[in-house]
């Protein structure tokens, strides 16, 4: 599936299926002739994939108008991709980050590659990160560990969001966290959480060496940046916009292509591109 | 990469105006059928439309359990980003709900229908929509000249207040979470319900008229519609449009009223997810029976096998 975004600038986005173990991950691959990087946007989990659907897609196209190829996709059982949202794991998602990330490394022409995370994603693309995959990282509002973003969504669902949910439904977030260590299921904003995936996400951290900042990876010496973004840069994240709210974080993308073009050493044509 | 897997396909629509990205989700005979001019006849496609989730997934993606479910029993089903929403190269129209209260997708979505016809080897197709989108697809449904019937989720009849001032925005932030909040709406909600019971049968001064001529003219032409409700609909607390509709649908009306317990606005929850599943493959099988289709499929299937 090709679509030609732009006769001028000639942005291709092509949409595809990827094999994993038990699975089709969605992705879309939005091309550029002769890109100058790459990066493997790695996104929110589930309810929060949603919320950031807009912006995150915008943030790709901005990239691939300044000639930077850019892959993003949907975790296996989330969006469009296949799979069972409740039979997943944690550690199903890292994999789906790895594969994607060998794939998108292996690309030729051989050019630097950016592991980009937001939120949950940034934990996973942190990971990858440590384990080798890229030359560069920039994460947005990575949680301390994985719970702490189930958290934030759960207590965020168990609030204002319930004002549609029928009374009987309505319980304040503490009987869901007891029913999550008791090892029940929950249903949040229409995923069914798992005790055993309440369980596993204490134990999905940010590598120990990363602090908010600008950086370098202690090992390697590859560029690392650590954001956490405040309420201005939402829907991204949290509070989330109400559908008639749009909004503009163009600023959140041009601050962040500075440093993405100087971390990848960048020559100065990849930063005059057709962006927003 | 692949663009088509086993029960899947994603489509980019591009004949006309814009260029809307799909999911197709494929019945157990959409292989056999291709090879078969005669699998088109009647063979019915449900459409999914955009609510105002941002999305075509839809809330805890609902729409993907549903499209895979009506295919699984027999009925293609087709979920597409319109312009503005999800993976489409439009920005969001500057506002949404005006927008779409306006019936502005309904061109878009009657030249994409004929398009899935074409090339999705189906007579026809069912719109169905959430919400807002609900409230696109009956706006569609009179110029779509595929549409053999509405499934609508929550649909609402009225327009929304004009924008509250911006001492009454400061003012209503503030007791966002508060007790006192809950006791205006309270007290609100009972004015509403007091002030209907005087209105009686006439319409509120803020229903969407447009959207009701259109409805009126749908219902009286014998469509098949079913409409979901979750109890929690409050929206129409003022005035009930779902009763006022079905008494002034007309003797040959085929509107089929369903009410969810325990189901949310989105019908995303597992009750209502299942329930709309069920109610709605049990409709589409009365209203658009496979009987037919079914022995072309397995003829096709024996005489490949000879």
């Amino acid at each position: 599936m090709k679509i030609q975004r732009s006769a001028k600038a000639c942005l291709v986005e092509e949409a595809r299926y990827f094999p994993v173990p038990g699975a089709h991950l969605y992705t879309v691959l939005h091309q550029v002739t002769e890109p100058l990087a790459r990066v493997l946007l790695i996104g929110p989990l589930a309810s929060e994939r949603h919320f950031a659907y807009h912006p995150w897609i915008r943030w790709a196209r901005y990239l691939a108008a300044h000639r930077i190829e850019v892959l993003r996709f949907d975790y296996r059982g989330v969006g469009e991709s296949t799979g069972v949202f409740e039979e997943m794991s944690f550690e199903n998602w890292s994999e789906d980050v790895h594969l994607l990330g060998e794939w998108i490394a292996g690309q030729t022409p051989r050019v630097p590659l950016l592991l980009h995370g937001l939120e949950v994603g940034a934990i996973l693309a942190a990971r990858s990160f440590n384990q080798g995959l890229g030359d560069a990282l920039l994460l947005w509002s990575p949680p301390a560990n994985a719970n702490l973003a189930l958290r934030s969504s759960l207590l965020q669902w168990a609030g204002l969001e319930q004002l549609y949910e029928s009374p009987r439904n309505r319980r304040p977030a503490s009987e869901f966290i007891r029913r999550l260590e008791e090892d029940s299921c929950i249903e949040v904003q229409g995923y069914l959480w798992s005790g055993r995936l309440w369980r596993d996400s204490f134990m999905w951290a940010l590598p120990g060496t990363m602090k908010e900042g600008s950086s370098h990876d202690e090992m390697s010496k590859r560029p690392v940046k650590i954001s956490m973004l405040s309420r201005d840069a939402a829907p991204l994240v949290k509070p989330h916009l109400m559908y008639d709210e749009l909004k503009d974080i163009s600023w959140l993308y041009s601050d962040n292509f500075e440093w993405v073009a100087e971390a990848l050493q960048l020559p100065d044509r990849g930063r005059n591109g057709s962006g927003d | 990469m692949d663009q088509v897997i086993e029960k899947r396909e994603l489509f980019v629509l591009n004949g006309t105006g814009a260029s809307v990205r799909g999911t197709f989700h494929k019945t157990r005979n959409d292989d056999s059928l291709e090879k078969s001019s005669l699998g088109a006849r009647e063979r019915i496609g449900v459409l999914f439309l955009n609510s105002l989730s941002q999305t075509r997934a839809g809330k805890g993606d609902s729409s993907v359990y549903w499209a895979d479910s009506f295919a699984q029993a027999g009925y293609p089903s087709f979920r597409i980003d319109l312009p503005g929403f999800g993976d489409s190269e439009d920005e969001t129209p500057k506002d949404l709900l005006a927008f779409i209260n306006r019936g502005s997708y309904a061109k878009v979505i009657s030249a994409k229908a004929k398009e899935l016809r074409e090339r999705f080897n189906i007579s026809g197709v069912v719109l169905m929509g959430l919400c807002a989108g609900a409230v696109s697809a009956i706006h569609a449904a009179p110029v779509v000249s595929e549409c053999r019937g509405l499934i609508l989720l929550d649909p609402y009849f009225h327009l929304p207040p004009s924008k509250r001032s911006k001492t009454w925005g400061r003012l209503s932030d503030r007791l966002q979470q508060s007790a006192l909040r809950r006791l205006i709406k309270i007290a609100s909600n009972r004015v509403k319900y007091i002030r209907a019971l005087f209105l009686g049968g006439r319409l509120p001064s803020n229903s969407n008229f447009p959207l009701l001529t259109c409805w009126k003219q749908l219902a009286s032409t014998s469509l098949p519609i079913i409409i979901f409700r979750a109890p929690t609909a409050t929206r129409d607390r003022e005035f009930d449009y779902i009763n006022y509709n079905l008494e002034h649908a007309g003797q040959d009306n085929q509107v089929v009223l369903k009410m969810i317990e325990g189901a949310d606005h989105t019908f995303a929850n597992r009750l209502g997810r299942a329930a709309v599943r069920q109610e709605t493959e049990n409709w589409l099988s009365a209203c658009f029976p496979l009987i037919g289709q079914e022995e072309c499929c397995l003829d096709i299937a024996s005489r490949e096998h000879e």
